[in-house]
């Protein structure tokens, strides 16, 4: 065990943190499956509107890699098949029939689990639809099969703002989240790392065997999964990692013992936006409305996921694959008299040009405002603080904006990814997407092989 | 809606696209986010924005340079009243001042502000904020007899080749205002330096306290050399000194430092290391000290602080984050540099006592490449931890 003690970075304390407690939601009319989830997957229908689907049936089949294929969480009858421009794909809506019949895969005890071999595994995670969940760095798309990565991440910390708590999602999971952790342990010969936060209780966590198990302390985004492989286990050029979400560790173990595709997502539902902001249990794709019980959403922004990297769903939108929170906030857009002179005792702010940077810290209420328009970029040391990784991101920026990739990636850009950059995005001046331009600079290597 | 946005409304349907007005959009962006925050809505992840934006940030530079503004015009009417032989009154020296002062600001303003905006309008972009910092900042290191018409070539000169020919606003090399300012020094060294400038009055000759001390014989002590010339700390520290027009008070520019470092506005690193460098060099030249050194060589590093333009020039010149080192090891450095260069030039260089505005310029051409090895090492690391797995 390893601690690291991060100094950089800093946490919002944003209002309308979930309480402990965890409401049953029963099975929503419709579920989705969304292809702009899967980053890299390259989706073929493998249904049509009308189609009887059960729970793990097909309904994404990659164009491109062997066996990929992403399933259906419901059974019941496929009801819209919703595109956008250029004919992407955006979600595939699945009337649920309540009955939750599902496909039956292979079952496994705890014990034989240790005599599978690699392939069997990987095959059995293909076959089950759940391979999508394991994902690879650079470039956070999913994991090439049947490759060998130097290492295998479990991302067991979250600092974004109101990130669920882990250690209260793993109460009474000890069991099975050892059981999908040896399940990863089978897919590499290097190690598996188990990312926990330096106050994690949840047993799972703390006692977990046959991984190396790292505490790290700090503000975000210390959370986040490039920190933890920054300082672990460096990705450099020519190599790869996997990385997996915590539930999503639950979700193998529960598809290796239970032999069903696992739809079970806890998720907070978390904001100023909403009622009741709690925890809730609920069905992988599942719509938002679902969620909320009764908010009102009028002038509120949907978020799956975190106001720094989650997705404006709207308020007709399904949960995200990979989410396990919904945020709800107000949406902005008010204009403000003389905004450049004014005190500002309520105006949240990193930078120190706020009387409110000299009061008692208090949670804040934020909306979708920018507080301002785009311009060049001038203050150039706001981003240094910010980000947990050892690298220059004002540096990164300029490489990738002048298209220079030698200099892009021996500045340490294969080790980032765009969520990493949203706090600079957040504290910039001048309002530079930063995250957006690192990740074109991300999408450029890739092209270019 | 309020009136205001009502209004603004309607405007700014004259400047849309096809309308007349359409390629003086810019204009209109200006005036409209001047009077109103723009609210704009987030449109992807991040969702929240900080409260903080450019136009606050350059505001604030602006604010920290009111007390040099005041000394500035106070000092100008106080050195014309002296002059003349005059009494002095406060409100006296403040008219007189103003009455030299304020048309300088003007024309800086109007002349920069003219190819600010002709730059916008023609390669269709917003007006940037950071022209109220430059504009200001060059008007206050000018002498206040300048003719109004060296305000205006200096100042098109440093906005159009020292920023605009790099790509405008964050893509300049060099201190737009300093660029300026040289670019007078250079052109027209007869109305910019010298003994007769620095007061308003016809035929009026007196010495900047610098050029007092460089005059000095050598072995001389240069405190003593000021004493015997009618310079006390106390004037030089807190400006009635002739000298440009607002970096003659230290007093005055330390409000300023102590805005910005509680603000958070500059960075603290440059301050500091010109500081140190500073101290270190002149510590360097006073060990060195000997009969037949220059006077300069005993000058303490607390009285090179508040003479000429160093304190002006550290806190609001030096600490301009696009033309400075952009790497907080490199901000050291950079910093500390100026302050060497700065007693190196005062002392090395007799035709020029003051070093400040050259020393900053120079090190404004050697930032990237302090960067340059900062950046070097980082990926020098990385590169082991490759190569170490």
């Amino acid at each position: 065990m390893s601690n690291f003690r991060i100094r950089k970075g800093k946490n919002i304390k944003l209002k309308g943190a979930a309480e402990r407690n965890i409401v049953d939601i029963s099975l929503p009319h419709q579920l989705a499956v969304q292809p702009q989830d899967f980053p890299g997957l390259k989706p073929r229908l493998a249904v049509k509107v009308g189609d009887v689907v059960k729970v793990g049936s097909p309904i994404l089949i990659d164009k491109d890699v062997e066996g990929l294929k992403v399933v259906s969480p419901a059974s019941g009858k496929v009801a819209e098949i919703n595109r956008g421009e250029k004919r992407a794909l955006l979600s595939i809506v699945i009337e649920t029939d309540g009955n939750q019949e599902s496909e039956s895969f292979q079952k496994f005890t705890k014990d034989s689990i240790a005599t599978q071999s690699r392939e069997d595994i990987t095959n059995h995670l293909l076959n089950a639809g759940l391979w999508p969940i394991i994902r690879q760095r650079p470039f956070s798309k999913i994991a090439k099969p049947h490759a060998n990565p130097k290492a295998i991440f479990v991302h067991a910390m979250n600092t974004e703002p109101l990130a669920p708590d882990l250690d209260f999602i793993l109460e009474n999971s000890f069991c099975d989240f050892q059981a999908g952790l040896d399940v990863l342990k089978k897919l590499t010969d290097g190690e598996v790392h188990l990312c926990i936060a330096e106050d994690a209780k949840s047993k799972a966590l703390t006692e977990a065997k046959n991984v190396q198990t790292h505490r790290f302390a700090g503000a975000h985004p210390t959370g986040n999964v490039s920190t933890h492989m920054h300082y672990v286990d460096p990705v450099h050029k020519g190599d790869f990692v996997w990385y997996v979400e915590v539930q999503d560790v639950l979700r193998i173990a529960a598809l290796f013992l239970e032999g069903q595709y696992p739809v079970e997502r806890l998720a907070a539902v978390t904001g100023e936006g909403v009622k009741n902001a709690v925890y809730v249990r609920t069905h992988v794709g599942a719509p938002v409305s679902s969620l909320l019980q009764g908010s009102n959403l009028d002038g509120m922004r949907c978020i799956s996921g975190s106001i720094l990297t989650g997705k404006d769903i709207g308020a007709k939108g399904f949960l995200r694959f990979y989410d396990a929170q919904v945020t709800i906030i107000p949406e902005g857009g008010k204009r403000e008299l003389l905004g450049w002179l004014v005190p500002g005792f309520k105006k949240y702010t990193f930078s120190k040009t706020f009387a409110s940077a000299f009061l008692p810290g208090h949670q804040v209420s934020l909306d979708t405002d920018t507080h301002g328009s785009d311009r060049a970029i001038v203050v150039n040391n706001v981003y240094d603080s910010l980000n947990t990784l050892e690298i220059l991101p004002y540096f990164l920026l300029k490489a990738v904006i002048s298209e220079n990739i030698e200099d892009a990636e021996a500045l340490g850009i294969l080790e980032c990814d765009e969520e990493d950059f949203a706090l600079c995005t957040f504290a910039c001046p001048s309002k530079t997407d930063v995250g957006g331009i690192i990740r074109q600079g991300l999408e450029m290597i890739e092209k270019e092989g | 809606m309020s009136f205001l946005q009502k209004q603004s409304k309607k405007i700014e349907k004259l400047f849309e696209k096809g309308k007349p007005l359409e390629k003086f959009y810019p204009f209109y962006e200006a005036l409209d986010t001047f009077l109103l925050t723009p609210g704009n809505k987030t449109k992807k992840a991040p969702h929240v924005r900080d409260s903080v934006d450019l136009k606050r940030v350059m505001i604030f530079v602006v604010i920290a340079l009111i007390p040099c503004i005041f000394m500035g015009i106070y000092n100008a009417g106080y050195q014309i009243e002296l002059a003349k032989g005059l009494t002095h009154s406060l409100l006296g020296c403040l008219g007189l001042g103003a009455w030299k002062v304020l048309p300088i600001i003007f024309v800086a303003y109007a002349a920069g502000g003219f190819w600010e905006a002709l730059f916008a309008v023609v390669r269709k972009h917003e007006i940037n904020e950071g022209f109220l910092v430059t504009g200001i900042l060059y008007a206050l290191v000018l002498p206040p007899t300048i003719p109004l018409w060296q305000v205006a070539v200096g100042i098109s000169f440093g906005v159009v080749i020292g920023k605009e020919i790099f790509g405008g606003t964050g893509m300049n090399i060099l201190n737009p205002a300093l660029t300026a300012r040289a670019f007078l020094f250079f052109a027209y060294p007869a109305q910019m330096s010298g003994d007769a400038v620095w007061a308003a009055v016809d035929g009026f000759t007196q010495a900047t306290p610098l050029a007092v001390v460089a005059a000095a014989p050598k072995g001389a002590l240069a405190t003593s050399v000021l004493a015997e010339a009618g310079y006390t700390f106390k004037d030089i520290f807190l400006g009635f000194i002739p000298g440009s027009i607002g970096e003659t008070s230290a007093a005055a520019c330390l409000f300023g430092l102590v805005f910005l470092l509680v603000t958070r506005v500059a960075s603290w690193r440059i301050i500091a290391g010109c500081a140190l460098g500073l101290t270190a060099m002149s510590m360097v030249f006073s060990l060195n000290q000997g009969a037949e050194s220059l006077a300069f060589f005993s000058l303490p590093a607390h009285w090179h602080m508040v003479m000429g333009g160093f304190a002006f020039g550290a806190i609001f010149m030096a600490t301009d984050p696009v033309s400075s080192s952009a790497t907080d090891t490199g901000r050291w450095i950079y910093g500390f540099l100026i302050g060497v260069l700065v007693v190196l030039i005062r002392m090395v260089n007799p035709a020029y006592p003051e070093g400040v505005m050259l020393a900053i310029l120079f090190m404004n051409v050697f930032a990237p490449l302090i960067d340059h090895f900062v950046v070097q090492k980082n990926i020098k690391r990385r590169l082991v931890r490759a190569e170490g797995k």
